[in-house]
């Protein structure tokens, strides 16, 4: 019985070794050393005495952890504002387009193909402030005065994830297009024999078929803008007044500048928590997406 | 047939998961033989025994006149050290690389730090303690400048030695002052003596020449690191220390007076280059060197950035004291250290002094020492950088008589440009070193105030300053007061 069974799984097993030995180093081992050396005090990473939670209670009062936390806060929101509804409706769109439909696809996915980092600076040139600023520039041919772009801090994370949109809506927008792609087109032929017009279509058709995956893809979001780091480090510096500093800015400055790894852990552990608690959110939306799928 | 071929391919997939390991193994059991011989090798010629050192303070690729020098004491040394292989091993101090490379025995045995990093390493425990191969070495202890030794030592022991010093000046871009029309009759510039006189000189050169009067650094902590020198002016102390116990005082009168000057030069009198809030030590070089900006904050071993590096023509660069405030007028000192890999063997160590002293940079006036020192002012003097006196980090008298003649043979600046800055940091009371207790998150704290106050004309810089301050005591008292 017990050969039998092996039989079965051996195969299955073989093939899931790869990842699980990949898995083991890569993302358990070194979950599980982050959460020891968070519960230790360290010279460099060296453990050198177990104080508990001694490393949290520092991490809280730390006077950059309000801020770190409220602004990644911010920067989820004005993502959903900002990069949620905006790539469904250019996915919806696109889509909807008779002529240059792959002009325009390739056009959406254009800023993925731009490494991250030469893209961020990028958008340091055309949002500097000042009158060398390239946006600036362009403004001033038609009157308007320069403005302060990242330095005004009412604007610093809206335009922060405006610039993490255009480089990343591509992915999401080609996903929703596929989406949209997917759907009978008798559904369409049958809304227009019945004279329904592009936005009733739009309303009764397209959106009920991508809601249950637009759930997935905005948990999907909020787990991934919550670790925001390079945007903010390279355009800001956490600026001004740590207008926009990240809480995955606040992890790298603890590790890499103050060499305080234990610091760095601890804090590490709390964003791994709060996104714990979101991705169970996500199982269950998911779950909910399952049973919608069941129910068409 | 099917379940063969997939058992087939599912280890074949392991396997290759597991290459990377074989790989490495299979590399490190082939190279143990030829570990196990250079050990045998070692144990047979002592005491002449072989030694590998990786020098981190070789210059990087694009160097190519200082990669010539170095090549020359190499060749110098190997005549000395015959059993000593000397391994370029060019490593930029990054904060950023710099545990990994320590924690995995990969540093340089000797390396260039910056001046805010010893207390770093020291506490890190990522550094050699080298006292007793400065004494086998003869190098005077009692030489090294106070002011950089401070930085340098940790309870009697010795963790590195200075490369060279620093005091912050105010480095001008001639030419811009020229275009201004701010120079007098010999072509030296008529620069701020006083920091009132700065912004209004700053102001009229941005508005006659339309370039920034003065480079403020506001993106991190060099800005601090400037500030605490312009608030000392106005009769700031920001930490002092009472018991052993650090208190910070960066709300006081003269700290808020300082602040609100700087929000001025902003607001009132707009001489700053476009984004104060983006400038970092090394975009500041930028503007000053391409003629963006007229002024900045910046030390004598820094003459390079400009000029080398950014593009500045030797003859357009001075650096002149930092202006006066109301309550007097100081430089900030510090210095520049050689640090070494805490992995690094006694002889190591030793032969990596040795460099040192090749590359004139030892306290002691050997002919080695002084050749060095020509072939570095030969070198500077090739590749467009002043050519000026150090800011000395030894003492030793006969050392610094002969760094002076040197100095003088190879001299390509017209030093007017440069007496006064000598003139006022050997004015006794003028140097001060960094603030006590944690200069660098005090730093970061103040460069969070001057962001908010050069990017809000209606900042309350009382209220930013009161919370600085209260931000920096819980630092204090968390990390620093406790132990």
């Amino acid at each position: 019985m017990n050969r039998d069974k092996f039989k079965k799984t051996a195969t299955a097993w073989l093939i899931m070794a790869p990842s699980l030995i990949l898995f083991a180093f890569f993302v358990w081992e070194p979950l599980l050393e982050s959460i020891r050396l968070s519960l230790y005090t360290a010279k460099g990473i060296r453990l050198q005495a177990f104080v508990g939670l001694g490393n949290y209670f520092s991490v809280f009062q730390q006077p950059d952890f309000l801020p770190a936390i409220l602004n990644t806060v911010s920067y989820t929101i004005w993502s959903l504002i900002i990069g949620f509804f905006i790539l469904i409706i250019i996915a919806v769109l696109v889509t909807e387009t008779v002529h240059l439909k792959s002009f325009f696809r390739m056009g959406v996915y254009f800023p993925n193909i731009m490494p991250g980092m030469a893209a961020v600076m990028m958008w340091g040139f055309l949002l500097k402030p000042g009158k060398l600023g390239v946006l600036n520039i362009i403004f001033s041919w038609i009157g308007i005065q320069p403005l302060n772009w990242l330095t005004n801090p009412l604007w610093t994370i809206p335009l922060i994830v405006a610039t993490l949109t255009w480089k990343n809506a591509g992915t999401t927008a080609l996903i929703y297009m596929a989406a949209v792609d997917s759907i009978n087109p008798e559904l369409y032929e049958a809304a227009a024999i019945d004279g329904a017009r592009t936005w009733a279509r739009i309303r009764y058709i397209t959106i009920p078929h991508i809601f249950g995956l637009g759930k997935t893809l905005l948990i999907l979001q909020i787990i991934s803008v919550f670790q925001i780091l390079y945007e903010p480090l390279v355009l800001t510096n956490g600026g001004p007044n740590n207008a926009s500093i990240s809480i995955m800015q606040l992890v790298f400055k603890y590790a890499f500048q103050d060499f305080n790894y234990p610091g760095a852990a601890a804090l590490s552990v709390i964003i791994c928590f709060i996104l714990v608690i979101l991705t169970a959110v996500y199982f269950k939306v998911t779950k909910f997406k399952e049973a919608d799928g069941g129910a068409n | 047939m099917k379940r063969v071929i997939s058992i087939a391919l599912s280890l074949a997939m392991a396997l290759t998961a597991m290459t990377g390991c074989a790989q490495q193994t299979a590399t490190n059991a082939q190279s143990q033989p030829a570990a196990s011989e250079a050990v045998s090798q070692a144990a047979q010629s002592a005491p002449a025994e072989k030694v590998t050192v990786k020098l981190g303070i070789w210059p990087e690729d694009n160097l190519k006149e200082d990669i010539k020098m170095h090549e020359g004491f190499v060749k110098t040394f190997a005549t000395t050290h015959p059993n000593v292989t000397i391994e370029p091993d060019y490593y930029k101090y990054a904060v950023d690389t710099f545990v990994s490379l320590a924690e995995s025995g990969k540093l340089p045995t000797v390396f260039e730090s910056w001046y805010t990093e010893p207390k770093k390493l020291i506490d890190g425990d990522f550094v050699a303690d080298i006292t007793d191969e400065l004494k086998e070495c003869n190098w005077p202890l009692d030489s090294i400048n106070p002011i950089v030794s401070q930085l340098l030592t940790r309870d009697g022991h010795v963790y590195g030695v200075p490369r060279d010093g620093y005091s912050l000046g105010l480095m001008v871009n001639v030419a811009l002052f020229k275009e201004a029309g701010l120079v007098n009759a010999d072509g030296t510039p008529q620069y701020p003596k006083t920091w009132d006189e700065l912004a209004v000189t700053a102001q009229k050169i941005k508005q006659k020449t339309g370039q920034a009067g003065l480079c403020l650094l506001g993106k991190d902590g060099a800005g601090g690191w400037h500030f605490s020198n312009i608030a000392w002016g106005f009769g700031a102390t920001l930490v002092t220390e009472d018991n052993g116990k650090f208190v910070s005082h960066l709300n006081s009168p003269e700290a808020v007076a300082a602040m609100n000057y700087v929000k001025d030069l902003k607001w009132k009198y707009d001489c700053l280059t476009a984004d104060p809030t983006s400038e970092d030590w090394a975009s500041g070089f930028v503007e000053l060197g391409t003629g963006s900006a007229a002024m900045l904050i910046g030390a004598n071993d820094a003459v390079n950035q400009p000029t080398q590096v950014n593009g500045l023509p030797v003859g357009d660069l001075a650096l002149e004291p930092v202006p006066a405030g109301p309550k007097g007028q100081y430089s900030l000192a510090g210095g520049t250290p050689y640090m070494f890999a805490k992995n690094a063997t006694k002889e190591e160590i030793k032969a990596a002094l040795d460099y040192i002293e090749i590359m004139g940079k030892s306290p002691k006036a050997t002919e080695d020492t002084i050749n060095g020192i020509k072939a570095d002012a030969e070198n500077h003097k090739n590749s467009g950088v002043p050519v000026i006196p150090r800011f000395p980090a030894w003492t030793d008298k006969k050392l610094l008589d002969a760094e002076d003649q040197i100095i003088k043979q190879y001299s390509n600046v017209n030093m007017n440009l440069y007496n006064d800055y000598y003139k006022a940091i050997n004015t006794p009371g003028n140097l001060r070193l960094e603030e006590p207790g944690d200069a660098q998150n005090m730093y970061s704290e103040l460069a969070k105030v001057i962001q908010a106050c050069v990017t809000n004309k209606n900042a309350d810089v009382q209220k930013l300053m009161d919370t600085a301050q209260a931000n920096f005591q819980k630092i204090l008292d968390t990390q620093v007061n406790k132990k």
